[in-house]
C-alpha cells in the first residue's frame, strides 16, 4: 500500500533529520524558558504603575511605555520577518569579525561560523515568545481579584512580595493552558528558522526534497514528528493542570 | 415586505450573473480555438539576477526571460512568466501548473529523468566566493569550513560531494542572495554558486569579496525544461533557439547582460 513511499530517502537523510529534531527541541526549550523569564518581566512592566509620588513618571516612561511598545511591535509583525531581521541585520551588527559592536575579531568569527544561525534563531524565538507570554502573564495577573492585591499591600507586604507570594501563584494556575498553547505554537513556528540555514526539522526535509524533488516523503515524515511532539506536550500540560486542580 | 424585496433583488442578481456566465463561455471557447496555441505558463524563480529577477513593478526581467521571449517570438509561442520559488519548481512542471521552466536550470542526468530539456542556451561553471581576507585558494581547502549554498542547486551538489550530503558544515538557503548575505555576515566561509549570479554579485560588492574558480569543477549547461514527453513543445523551443542564435538576437542579449564573451 505504501510502496510509493520511498523510505530510502528518509534513511539516507536520517542523520540530518535526527540532528534537526535535536535542534528543533532545543530551540523550543530555549524559547519557552527565556521567553517565560522575559515575558514575566515584560508583563509586569506593561502593568507597572505608580499612582502618586516622584516615581510616577519615571516608571511610566522607562518601564511601562517601553514594555508596551515592545509587545505591540513583536505581536504586530510576522515571526518570519523578525527572524530575517535578527539574523541578517541585528546580529551581524552586534557580532561581526570586522566591525561588530558587541563582539568582534576571532570570537565573533567563531560564534558566527559555528553557532550563528542557532544564536539568531534562538534569539528570535525567545524575543517573540516573550511578547506573547507577557500578555499571558498580564491577563493572568489581572484576572486575580484586585482585592487580593489591596489586602496584601495593606498587610504591609511590598509590591514585589505581593506579586511573588500572592498574585503570581494564583495567576499561574490560570496561565497554564495558554502557556502550554504558546509552547506548542513555538515548536511549530520554529520551522521558520530554516530560512536562515539553521538545520532543524523543516530544513532537513527541505534538503531532502531539494535533492530528490520528492515532497511527500520528507514533509509527511516531519509532520508526524511535529505531531508526536505536540501531542506529548499537550498531554504534559493536561497532566500539570490536573495536578494543580487537585491541590 | 423588506424580505420580499431582498429576495427578489437577490434572485434577479443571481439570474443576471447566470446568464452573463453562459454568454461569456462560448466566446471564450472560440477565442481559444482561434489562437491555435493557448498561453503557456513559464515558471521561473525570479530571485536569481541577472538571469531572472523581479522589478519593483512586479515584472520579471533578466537574461533567461529575454532569451525565452525571443524564442517565443520566433516560434509563435504565447508566454506568461510566473515567479515560482525554486523549491517547488520541478514539482509544478510535473503537476502541470507550469508548461515551461527557465530558471538557470543546469541540465543533468537526474533531472533528465523527470523532465525534458532543450538544447543548452548558456554555459555555466561553479564559482567559489570568499571574503577578500580569506586564505582559501582552492576548492579542496573548503573541507572543515562552512559553505553556504542554495538548496538543491549544483552548488549544493558540489558541496555535498566534498563534505557529505548530511554534513552540518553545509548551510542551505532558499536563495543564493541569502547565502551571499550570510557570507557578508561571516556566518559561512564561502559560497558556491553559478558564475552568472556570482559575477553579478561581484560587480556590486567587488571591494569585500573575491572569487575562486577551480579547474575541477565541470562545465555545465543551462536548459529550458518542459514536462517529460512534450516533444512538440521542446522542438518549437529548439527551433526558436537556433533561430535567435543564427540571426544575432542571442548575442545581443548575451552582450547586454554579460558583456563580450
Amino acid at each position: 500500500m505504501f510502496a510509493w513511499f520511498r523510505t530510502d530517502i528518509i534513511v539516507e537523510y536520517w542523520p540530518l533529520f535526527l540532528q534537526g529534531l535535536q535542534t528543533t527541541v532545543l530551540l523550543t526549550l530555549i524559547g519557552v524558558c527565556v521567553g517565560t523569564v522575559l515575558g514575566l518581566l515584560l508583563g509586569l512592566g506593561k502593568i507597572a504603575q505608580v499612582e502618586h509620588g516622584p516615581w510616577r513618571w519615571p516608571v511610566t516612561l522607562l518601564i511601562r511605555l517601553p514594555s508596551q511598545i515592545y509587545i505591540t511591535f513583536v505581536r504586530g509583525t510576522p515571526l518570519f520577518v523578525q527572524i530575517l531581521l535578527i539574523h541578517f541585520a541585528v546580529v551581524p551588527l552586534l557580532i561581526h569579525p570586522e566591525n561588530g559592536l558587541l563582539i568582534s575579531g576571532e570570537t565573533a568569527q567563531y560564534l558566527k561560523r559555528e553557532h550563528g544561525a542557532f544564536i539568531s534563531g534562538a534569539l528570535a524565538l525567545s524575543l517573540n515568545a516573550a511578547a506573547y507570554i507577557a500578555e499571558i502573564f498580564r491577563a493572568g495577573i489581572q484576572s486575580v481579584d484586585r482585592g487580593q492585591f489591596e489586602a496584601a499591600r495593606s498587610l504591609g507586604l511590598s509590591y514585589f512580595h505581593t506579586m511573588k507570594s500572592v498574585i503570581i501563584p494564583q495567576a499561574s494556575r490560570r496561565m497554564l493552558p495558554p502557556l502550554g498553547n504558546e509552547a506548542i505554537t513555538l515548536l511549530k513556528d520554529s520551522s521558520l528558522v530554516s530560512a536562515i540555514g539553521l538545520a532543524e526539522l523543516a530544513y532537513a526535509a527541505r534538503t531532502a526534497a531539494g535533492t530528490y524533488a520528492r515532497y511527500w516523503e520528507p514533509y509527511l515524515f516531519i509532520s508526524f514528528i511535529y505531531l508526536l511532539i505536540t501531542l506529548a506536550m499537550s498531554y504534559g500540560v493536561h497532566r500539570l493542570e490536573r495536578k494543580y486542580q487537585n491541590t | 415586505m423588506m424580505r420580499l424585496i431582498l429576495i427578489s433583488i437577490l434572485s434577479i442578481s443571481l439570474f443576471a450573473s447566470c446568464t452573463k456566465r453562459t454568454e461569456e463561455e462560448p466566446s471564450k471557447a472560440t477565442e481559444a480555438q482561434k489562437s491555435q496555441n493557448a498561453e503557456l505558463v513559464v515558471g521561473t524563480d525570479a530571485a536569481y539576477a541577472p538571469f531572472e529577477s523581479e522589478t519593483s513593478d512586479k515584472s520579471i526581467v533578466g537574461f533567461d526571460i529575454e532569451i525565452l521571449k525571443a524564442i517565443g517570438e520566433k516560434s509563435g509561442l504565447k508566454l506568461r512568466f510566473v515567479n515560482t520559488p525554486w523549491e517547488g519548481l520541478f514539482n509544478q512542471l510535473e503537476s502541470g501548473d507550469r508548461d515551461i521552466l527557465i530558471s538557470a536550470i543546469t541540465i543533468n542526468d537526474e533531472r533528465k529523468k523527470v523532465m525534458d530539456f532543450s538544447e543548452p542556451y548558456f554555459e555555466a561553471v561553479q564559482l567559489i566566493v570568499v571574503p577578500l581576507s580569506s586564505k582559501i585558494s582552492k576548492f579542496s581547502e573548503l573541507k572543515g569550513k562552512k559553505i553556504g549554498v542554495q538548496t538543491g542547486t549544483t552548488g549544493d551538489e558540489v558541496a555535498s560531494g566534498l563534505l557529505g550530503k548530511t554534513s552540518d558544515d553545509i548551510k542551505r538557503f532558499e536563495g543564493t542572495p541569502l547565502a551571499l548575505q550570510e557570507l557578508s555576515a561571516r556566518g559561512v566561509d564561502a559560497v558556491i554558486a553559478d558564475n552568472g549570479v556570482i559575477n553579478n554579485f561581484m560587480a556590486n560588492n567587488k571591494s569585500d569579496f573575491k572569487t575562486i574558480s577551480d579547474p575541477t569543477f565541470k562545465k555545465e549547461f543551462y536548459g529550458i525544461a518542459v514536462k517529460k514527453g512534450n516533444t512538440e513543445l521542446i522542438k518549437k523551443i529548439n527551433e526558436g533557439l537556433a533561430a535567435i542564435k543564427a540571426d544575432g538576437t542571442y548575442d545581443s542579449i548575451f552582450k547586454k547582460y554579460f558583456g563580450d564573451k
